[in-house]
């Protein structure tokens, strides 16, 4: 089945969002918004990579990541940040979709480790996914094998930076170019692949849907969802080439 | 009083109490990071964590009760706020004694439980049967406490209380075993170590926290400075003496604050059915034995 999905690498900026429906307090709203967002980042760690032995030090006494307003938290609907140490193996990027698509936005993902940037050493390897931004938006690479802390604390304040501007919109791509992102997945998981979040129907609740969310790898979940019934066929908003819900596994 | 003036301190105490527990958690965390030889959050971290959940652009609500919940638990701890004497403002105290202040405090735990159960996360059903297994350990030490303060002032009025205690002198030294006794009861209410058995990061993932993003977990945020507040004024005006300005008696609400977080950090956690156990034998047997002082004296 994984013949069938070709991977796609076509590029990922961040598709820009007019500003000029807004008014001057809109404005003073969002740069403030932005202007505490920078502020208070909770990170989500997902340490399953080599990567995850720098973090302690960047967290506790020697580097104190808390005089910067970031702190650990346990669970992806309290976090912002997710932090991905390292290799993702195929079974493990699962997971990392699953837990991103729980968080809330504006999240951030920032990959640290080679591994995360090109596959690092397991370029060669049959079992890890190589590129990271391939399968989710990713804000931030930190490069190195591995990175130092002192390197995970200015990853952490150029994300800040980006966050204080307003530049660090990647997770809306997720919405807006889901077709994409789901394509490489399938390819990777086969075309059964799905997840208990609701995507497309996220997309249109927050106005983030685009000309790009949907496409023939949608279609292709969507025919997987509504031959297994996970569908929800009450729903009254349900149109031939979208889904409306879908039920857990 | 007139009709103006009452308005007023509705909105002006719980307005308080909220900047006041603001600061009171910098300072627990603060203190915290330094006892563990950290730098800390900048100054107004609590007020950035607040205001960034509640701008989240995305939101999950689990449900009506789900929402009704976190409306209950704020609600809860903004009308405590208006029960609570301090200097200068007295709101509904003479109206709502003591026992209606106590009803009031464990309103949120109640709001809290309805609000995280709509949410059916295994690891937040958990931390609520905890959090309530961990009021039903500290309420009782608590009561006899309150019961023993009463008994000993003869008024269930927090102003009349504060008002004998500049007479005479303060209840710290007229009843030191109840004061102690009380201080481990709201170091258990604080859900500091080794009390902490319903938050339990590493555990049971924060609890009943767990399913909380946004403005959700924003409003517990908000929840965690209003209750840090009400406790250390319940606590300073039965055993400090209240405030005579707010000069003297916000120091006495941070001392307050500052004795449970300075010995939290050396602990780790209890069981659940080791901190009922040690809750109902330790502070109660202290408490028990400080009413019977004070009904002795009487």
């Amino acid at each position: 089945m994984k013949d069938v999905i070709p991977i796609q690498t076509n590029n990922t900026e961040t598709i820009a969002v007019s500003k000029n429906s807004k008014n001057i307090y809109q404005q003073a709203i969002d740069t403030f918004s932005n202007f505490c967002r920078a502020r208070s980042l909770f990170v989500l760690h997902y340490c399953t990579g080599c990567g995850a032995i720098e973090l302690p030090p960047a967290m506790t006494s020697r580097f104190d990541m808390e005089r910067l307003g970031i702190q650990p938290m346990v669970t992806p609907r309290q976090a912002d940040i997710l932090l991905i140490t390292g290799y993702v193996s195929i079974k493990t990027l699962k997971r990392v979709i699953l837990t991103y698509e729980q968080m809330q936005g504006p999240k951030y993902v920032i990959g640290i480790c080679s591994c995360t940037v090109n596959g690092g050493m397991y370029w060669q390897s049959y079992a890890t996914a190589k590129v990271l931004s391939e399968y989710l938006p990713v804000d931030m690479y930190i490069a190195g094998c591995m990175p130092r802390p002192e390197a995970v604390l200015t990853g952490l304040q150029q994300l800040m930076k980006k966050i204080e501007k307003g530049e660090a919109n990647s997770w809306e791509n997720y919405f807006k170019r889901y077709d994409y992102y789901l394509g490489n997945q399938q390819h990777l998981f086969g075309d059964t692949w799905h997840t208990p979040t609701d995507i497309l129907e996220e997309a249109r609740h927050y106005h983030l849907y685009g000309a790009e969310s949907t496409g023939n790898n949608t279609a292709r979940l969507i025919k997987y969802t509504v031959e297994h019934d996970l569908t929800k066929l009450d729903a009254p908003l349900r149109e031939k080439d979208s889904m409306t819900k879908r039920g857990k596994k | 009083m007139s009709g103006q003036h009452i308005f007023l301190e509705l909105i002006l105490m719980p307005l308080l109490a909220f900047m006041i527990g603001l600061f009171l958690v910098l300072m627990m965390r603060k203190v915290r990071a330094r006892i563990e030889r950290r730098v800390g959050p900048p100054f107004l971290q609590p007020l950035w964590d607040i205001i960034k959940l509640y701008v989240k652009k995305m939101q999950i609500s689990h449900g009506v009760i789900h929402d009704l919940g976190i409306i209950m638990l704020l609600g809860g701890y903004i009308t405590a706020e208006v029960f609570l004497p301090v200097p200068g403002m007295s709101g509904f105290t003479s109206q709502g004694d003591i026992i209606t202040l106590i009803y009031l405090m464990m309103v949120p735990s109640l709001g809290l439980a309805l609000g995280v159960g709509q949410c059916a996360n295994p690891n937040g059903s958990i931390g609520i049967s905890r959090a309530l297994t961990a009021m039903l350990a500290y309420d009782i030490p608590f009561i006899v406490v309150i019961a023993g303060a009463c008994l000993y002032y003869g008024t269930t009025d927090l102003t009349e209380i504060i008002a004998l205690q500049k007479s005479q002198q303060w209840g710290l030294l007229s009843m030191p075993i109840l004061a102690l006794a009380g201080l481990i009861a709201i170091h258990a209410m604080l859900g500091k170590e080794p009390f902490e058995i319903y938050v339990a990061p590493a555990e049971i993932a924060t609890g009943p926290m767990v399913e909380m993003s946004g403005k959700y977990l924003g409003s517990l945020f908000v929840m965690q400075c209003l209750q840090i507040y009400t406790i250390t004024v319940l606590y300073t005006s039965l055993f400090l003496g209240g405030g005579y300005t707010w000069f003297d008696f916000i120091p006495k609400l941070f001392l307050v604050a500052l004795l449970p977080v300075m010995i939290t950090v050396i602990f780790p956690r209890y069981k659940t059915d080791d901190v009922l156990r040690w809750l109902w034998k330790w502070p109660t047997g202290l408490a028990l034995l400080g009413l019977a002082i004070v009904v002795l004296q009487g």
